[in-house]
């Protein structure tokens, strides 16, 4: 047994206590004197109950689906980029983001739902801040799925390209997918029977993913491998998109959630295994307070990370389906609280599986190293298998995650555009093949020119800029109804002037790049030519001097993204100030209230 | 789709081995096929919508097939009018569309 204090295992037992207290300490206190949930008032899924969309669900089932709902690839990537300023700058904003505000918007946006007679953001936005105000917030969430969409994308091309065996892995469950969804559906097979079934295939899949690797290489060092694989990953998207749910998202869904979930409970056992394993921490603890590459660690990191310490797509989750569901109020605290703290723990393996690692074998372009972490820290007790196996399976994992995500995004992107374009001049738009190829067209495009940790940090960015928008939001119903509004309030604006400055600082980082280039500056690289200046924000075949004018476009589009996003975040910042100033002003004037609408006892 | 605690333990005299185990089949059933079922009562609500419009079209002014049909298939629809109307007349936005 080595040094215990030398493995992760404390740091998992300490993440653990804290997430504890989080839940049974603040969450509680929350609970009980901000929000005061009551066991008794009618929520939406009694009072609108239909048997459809509200209908009241168990705390256990809500707790799964939220979960589920939540946890994907962001809290298991995030943490590459985070823990090159050190693993304890990573690890104690996934403890710290978690316990002070990640939990608090989730739960918090389902309590406002459900206060608001389970209304989603849309409408609640519209009462706050106005016809424009719900404008901004679809112009924003355009933008951010398409950004989603180009890292998920750039993601599932990389994870093929990397693991061979994955890509019939992936092939396998998806023909698995449809053939259950045929048994279930056409055939009415027993659902038990068709899990069964549907998971010999799973494990099919993965044996005949490390008999028949796929590997090529176009291109004299393989460049042109990634926009290929990124052409793959879009054709299925495109029919997981148009093709009826029933037919293949669900049932592929369904199939690839077993691998999924199973990867998340190995990691954990090899995490708290560490002292029997022999596994140390081997990454520098930091802090590093700046990264040549990716800017300063505030406020790179806290973009960096989104899932695990906080994110703004749980409020729309929270919000959309949690809340028309929710049995009691009181359940809202393990719902939305308790999913995401749980969330945190998913970070946190996933950080661990990075901190295992040897420094050397870290790399800017090494993201996909989670899988051989993940490998080293469960190879002690999965002894039996063989390393292919676990590597096929942990890729296979990323790979799933990725996409069924990837397929549920592009399909409500596809949902969003036929709101925004179905009338007007520009109703092709709404049309679902169009919008859908217009979905992926574009996120395939920066996917295979931009950078993955550009594309990595606009995506952080939209996301925590999300998270810092549904905070005021939260804010403001709550000063609305006088109820202590500071515990939402400086979250809310620290997430906001955080994730604006994020952005800011990727709009300078491409803006110097390509002044630097044009003015002739030599890069302070191994080969100085000005080129380079420019070259590093783009990926292969692009980063050579030939497309020197190509790689310029693409700086400039980068530029164009990121002021649109921040001008859109910072309008929407705006307004939602005024508003709770406002809120503030006339809640003062009235009688006292509660933040359920009652009289507040004085 | 009703409260597990409910169904399952009516007079709440179950242990807690048996709560335990109610817990972990939900949050199972949550995780794997929750948002499933959903989405299918979602596609299912979706169809009812357009059956009760291509039936009863004449109640809102649209005549989709003629009277003597609709006046056949009345005695069937007439149970699912008020949820019907219920659903549709529901205000919508595209943020419900997440999950």
């Amino acid at each position: 047994m080595v040094d215990i204090l030398s493995t992760p295992f404390l740091w998992v037992v300490v993440t653990i206590g804290l997430y504890g207290v989080a839940y049974w300490g603040y969450g509680k206190w929350m609970d009980r004197n901000v929000w005061r949930s009551d066991a008794k008032k009618a929520t939406p899924a009694h009072m609108y109950m239909d048997g459809v969309e509200y209908f009241p669900v168990s705390r256990y089932v809500l707790w799964g689906y939220q979960f589920k709902s939540v946890a994907a690839l962001g809290p298991i990537l995030g943490p590459f980029i985070g823990i090159t300023f050190g693993w304890l700058p990573a690890l104690l904003w996934i403890i710290g983001g978690n316990f002070f505000i990640g939990w608090l918007q989730d739960y918090g946006a389902m309590m406002l739902s459900v206060r608001k007679e389970g209304r989603s953001f849309g409408p609640i936005t519209y009462e706050f801040t106005g016809a424009r105000g719900r404008t901004n917030l679809l112009a924003f969430v355009l933008f951010y799925l398409i950004i989603i969409s180009a890292a998920f994308i750039a993601l599932i091309a990389v994870f093929w390209n990397r693991y061979p065996g994955t890509f019939v892995a992936t092939l396998g469950i998806l023909v698995a997918g449809l053939l259950c969804g045929q048994l279930l559906y056409r055939v009415k097979m027993n659902v038990f029977a068709v899990t069964g079934i549907g998971l010999a295939l799973v494990v099919l899949s993965i044996y005949l993913g490390v008999l028949f690797p796929v590997s090529f290489k176009v291109g004299a060092a393989g460049e042109w491998n990634i926009p290929i694989w990124a052409g793959v990953a879009v054709l299925i998207l495109y029919v997981a998109a148009v093709l009826p749910t029933p037919t293949f998202i669900q049932p592929t869904n369904y199939l690839a959630f077993y691998p999924a979930y199973a990867a998340i409970i190995l990691l954990l056992i090899g995490a708290l295994a560490t002292p029997f394993t022999n596994i140390p921490v081997q990454m520098p603890a930091g802090p590093i307070w700046f990264n040549s590459d990716l800017g300063p660690l505030w406020p790179i990191l806290f973009v960096a990370i989104a899932c695990g310490a906080i994110s703004g797509w749980h409020s729309l989750v929270s919000s959309s389906s949690s809340a028309k569901q929710l049995d009691i109020e009181t359940d809202a605290l393990p719902v939305g609280g308790g999913a995401m703290l749980s969330e945190g723990l998913l970070a946190l393996v996933s950080l661990i599986a990075y901190m295992v690692l040897a420094p050397g074998s870290f790399g800017a372009g090494n993201y996909p190293s989670w899988v051989d972490g993940a490998t080293r820290l469960t190879t002690p007790f999965l002894g039996g298998l063989t390393q292919p196996v676990l590597t096929t399976f942990f890729g296979l994992v990323l790979v799933i995650y990725a996409l069924t995500v990837q397929a549920l995004v592009t399909r409500f992107f596809r949902l969003v555009a036929a709101e925004t374009w179905s009338e007007g001049r520009f109703h092709v738009f709404g049309n679902k093949h169009v919008s859908t190829v217009v979905g992926l067209g574009i996120p395939w495009a920066f996917a295979v020119s931009g950078s993955w940790w550009a594309l990595w940090l606009y995506f952080g960015g939209a996301n925590q800029l999300l998270a810092g928008l549904a905070i005021m939001l939260i804010t403001i119903h709550l000063a609305k109804v006088r109820a202590p509004s500071r515990y939402s309030l400086i979250p809310g604006v620290f997430m906001v002037v955080t994730t604006l400055s994020a952005l800011a600082w990727q709009i300078w980082s491409f803006t110097n790049s390509a002044v630097q280039y044009l003015q002739g500056t030599p890069f302070p690289g191994t080969n100085p030519d000005p080129v380079g200046w420019i070259l590093r924000n783009v990926r292969p075949p692009i980063n050579v001097k030939a497309y020197a004018l190509v790689a310029l476009g693409i700086n400039a589009v980068f530029v164009v993204v990121g002021a649109v996003l921040f001008l859109v975040g910072l309008s929407m910042a705006v307004r939602l100030f005024r508003s709770y100033r406002v809120s503030l002003t006339e809640a003062r004037t009235k009688v006292l209230a509660a933040a359920d609408g009652g009289m507040r006892k004085t | 789709m009703t409260d597990s605690k409910e169904a399952a333990d009516p007079k709440g005299r179950k242990g807690r081995g048996a709560k335990v185990k109610e817990g972990m089949k939900g949050v199972l059933y949550g995780m794997a096929a929750h948002g499933h079922v959903t989405a299918a009562l979602r596609t299912r609500m979706y169809l009812e919508h357009l059956f009760m419009f291509i039936t009863l079209g004449d109640m809102l002014g649209v005549p989709v097939i003629p009277p003597y049909y609709s006046l056949k298939i009345l005695p069937y629809a007439v149970p699912n009018i008020k949820s019907w109307k219920q659903r549709v007349f529901r205000e919508r936005d595209f943020t419900d569309q997440v999950f």
